[in-house]
């Protein structure tokens, strides 16, 4: 690691210690193994979206030219979001791509992200089938995007839950055992069954 | 639709060319004297080859001149004209508008000014406590290390016009006197050179006046009044291409009709493959043939059999006005058969083309090497007093009108594929297939010349080039 980039993330860590969102718990950001090229996230989700209440981890490596050149993010914590892919936790960002400016830190990288969760952008997706859900079935796509928060990232539960858990039982007793492929099958295909399983069977 | 359209055109485009061959006929003294054949010919237009220091000056030339316009320093004015796109008119009626907004819509000046950034002097890129903060007109200040290394990952991923400030949501970009000077301080003189040649490309590539040769390695630019179609030959490399698109120069076909053919040929190049084969077997005797000019016209040493290439048939049939061997005859029933048939169809139809257009390519590279041959007898004929130097030049002459005439004929045949089908195709084929049969009587003759040809070749090349002008002028949509 270059000295800029460790006096960089070094100064960042006492930043994102001090700042406000980390006294409401908005945010975290702590290293991996005492190694400040690879740290670990966690941004909350934020009120009014599906999201509400989830604990999201990310995935952040610095390269060896930060800050002239953007950190690499993820999502660990699986998220259903039209700008996140719903298998790898890729993130389509511009700040995190050509928008990226060497002022900017990882405490504005966290609030762009947590703003993404907010105000997503199904123009520019990274998960195509998630952002087509969003534009055409906007009821089933928040309901499908607080299940995964529920199932993933400890958000709280909610009535519609009980429905979806008795597809995802059904399917199971169809003998279709991983628990991650069959919510992904039934969300892809808006929690049609006989879709889902159709999705499921090679 | 598409039929009427095309018919609309022509009718328009015969209306000028009338009245332009009129008022040629009356206003022009001596059209006889005058007029060369590339006057008429509808693909020339007027270009010139400039060197990189001439391209320099032209472009210093419209730098100084905004200088002067608009109260700005000459690299200002540089990057303004470049995000531009060298439009000096556009740039001057919007500083006449509102000069403050011209600056802002040209990433020079900032829509809002950053106010004290920096807590004393500190750089908040790399946290350390410098003596002198560095910036351009939006005031984000940072130390010279910090800005060196941020140019240096920029121009090193191929950035150069483009660099911006690393200031938060800033849009302003890093006029190039700025970026020189910090690289030198720091002693960066390859990256300096390296960002000065991207800067210069870049410059290039945004002036609607120039374009690079696309020929490999070559460094000249071609300088043109407009982006048109038209074919621009590099004196340098001797590459030929369209002075629009920049690929190889592909008349009668237009630049989207072109871009679907190749790709169209680059997703179907595996059934494509089989066919560029460089041996087919003799029709009557069976013996195995590898082609080695570019005529179509083959003569089996073994059994002395004429016959053509491309359809195996016998060549007495291509010689006359009936040389039908460039038409796709299209199954007439085609619609009512079953959609495999209909694949099927469709890939004969493409095979058909494309075997006549990579034919085309491989006869104009081996008539290449045959040219060279023949410039090697030439010597040897001139050096045992067979002819005089001046009297073999024809054949020369011939080789270069016949690699154009084949040229065209190449680009035929995407054209007619796209074609649909009608009177209008029927006379394309028609022509195609005049140019055709006079491409191959030529290159024919070439390959068998001597001395007393001349009259027969001189005869057959005045043939060739009016045919394949007909052709273009009748169907290149200028």
């Amino acid at each position: 690691m270059s000295n800029i980039a460790l006096t960089r993330i070094q100064r960042e860590f006492k930043e994102v210690i001090k700042s406000d969102e980390v006294k409401n718990c908005q945010i975290k950001l702590e290293p991996f193994e005492d190694n400040f090229t690879h740290l670990k996230g966690e941004i909350i989700g934020p009120p009014d979206t599906p999201y509400q209440g989830g604990k999201y981890t990310l995935d952040i490596v610095i390269p060896e030219t930060y800050p002239f050149n953007p950190p690499k993010v993820k999502f660990l914590t699986k998220i259903w979001h039209p700008n996140i892919s719903s298998q790898t936790g890729a993130i389509c960002l511009d700040i995190l791509k050509d928008q990226w400016a060497a002022a900017m830190t990882l405490r504005t990288v966290l609030l762009s992200l947590q703003a993404l969760m907010s105000a997503a952008e199904p123009d520019d997706p990274q998960d195509a089938v998630v952002a087509t859900q969003f534009k055409q079935h906007p009821e089933i796509f928040r309901s499908t995007a607080s299940f995964w928060a529920y199932v993933y990232a400890e958000a709280p539960r909610n009535e519609k839950m009980k429905e979806y858990e008795e597809k995802l039982k059904q399917l199971q007793e169809m003998g279709f055992h991983e628990k991650n492929s069959r919510i992904t099958a039934l969300s892809s295909k808006n929690w049609d069954l006989q879709a889902a399983m159709e999705f499921l069977l090679p | 639709m598409e039929e009427r359209k095309i018919k609309k055109m022509d009718d328009n485009e015969m209306e000028e060319c009338d009245m332009g061959s009129d008022e040629d006929y009356y206003n022009d003294p001596d059209p006889d004297v005058t007029h060369t054949d590339n006057d008429k010919d509808p693909e020339s237009f007027e270009y010139k080859i400039l060197e990189v220091v001439e391209v320099e000056m032209l472009l210093n030339t419209s730098v100084e001149t905004m200088c002067k316009t608009i109260d700005v320093s000459p690299s200002l004015a540089k990057l303004l004209l470049h995000n531009y796109s060298w439009n000096t008119q556009k740039i001057e009626a919007e500083y006449r508008q509102n000069p403050e907004q011209l600056l802002i819509n040209g990433k020079i000046k900032p829509s809002k000014i950053a106010k004290g950034v920096s807590r004393k002097n500190e750089c908040i890129v790399c946290a350390q406590e410098v003596d002198t903060l560095l910036g351009v007109e939006c005031r984000h200040r940072f130390c010279e290390t910090c800005w060196c290394q941020h140019f240096e990952v920029q121009i090193l991923n191929g950035v150069s016009t483009a660099i911006g400030c690393m200031g938060t949501d800033c849009t302003v970009l890093m006029p190039e006197d700025f970026v020189l000077s910090i690289l030198r301080c720091r002693n960066q003189s390859k990256l300096s050179q390296q960002y000065q040649e991207l800067t210069f490309r870049s410059y290039v590539s945004n002036h609607p006046e120039l374009l690079y040769c696309p020929g490999p390695n070559c460094t000249a630019v071609i300088q043109a009044k407009a982006k048109e179609a038209k074919r621009v030959d590099c004196k340098k490399c001797k590459t030929t291409f369209c002075f629009k698109c920049g690929i190889d120069y592909h008349a009668p076909a237009d630049c989207d009709t072109i871009k679907k053919w190749l790709i169209k040929c680059a997703d179907d190049s595996e059934t494509a493959n089989y066919i560029s084969a460089h041996t087919k077997d003799c029709p009557k005797c069976q013996v195995c043939i590898e082609k080695d000019g570019g005529c179509n016209h083959m003569k089996c040493k073994k059994c002395g059999h004429d016959f053509c290439w491309m359809c195996l048939g016998d060549w007495s049939a291509h010689g006359s006005e009936y040389y039908e061997c460039s038409k796709y005859k299209e199954n007439p029933n085609i619609a009512n058969e079953s959609e495999h048939a209909q694949a099927r169809e469709a890939l004969k139809k493409y095979l058909f083309y494309f075997e006549r257009w990579a034919n085309h390519d491989n006869s104009l590279r081996k008539e290449k090497d045959k040219m060279k041959e023949i410039a090697k007898q030439i010597e040897e004929k001139v050096t045992t007093k067979d002819g005089t130097w001046i009297d073999w030049q024809y054949l020369n002459k011939a080789g270069e009108l016949l690699r154009r005439c084949r040229y065209t004929l190449q680009y035929t045949y995407p054209y007619a594929y796209y074609m649909l089908k009608g009177a209008r195709k029927e006379l394309f084929e028609y022509q195609q297939a005049q140019l055709e049969s006079a491409v191959e009587a030529l290159s024919y003759d070439i390959e068998r010349a001597v001395l007393d040809s001349r009259g027969d070749i001189e005869n057959k090349m005045d043939v060739v080039e009016k045919r394949r002008l007909t052709l273009v002028r009748e169907f290149l949509v200028t």
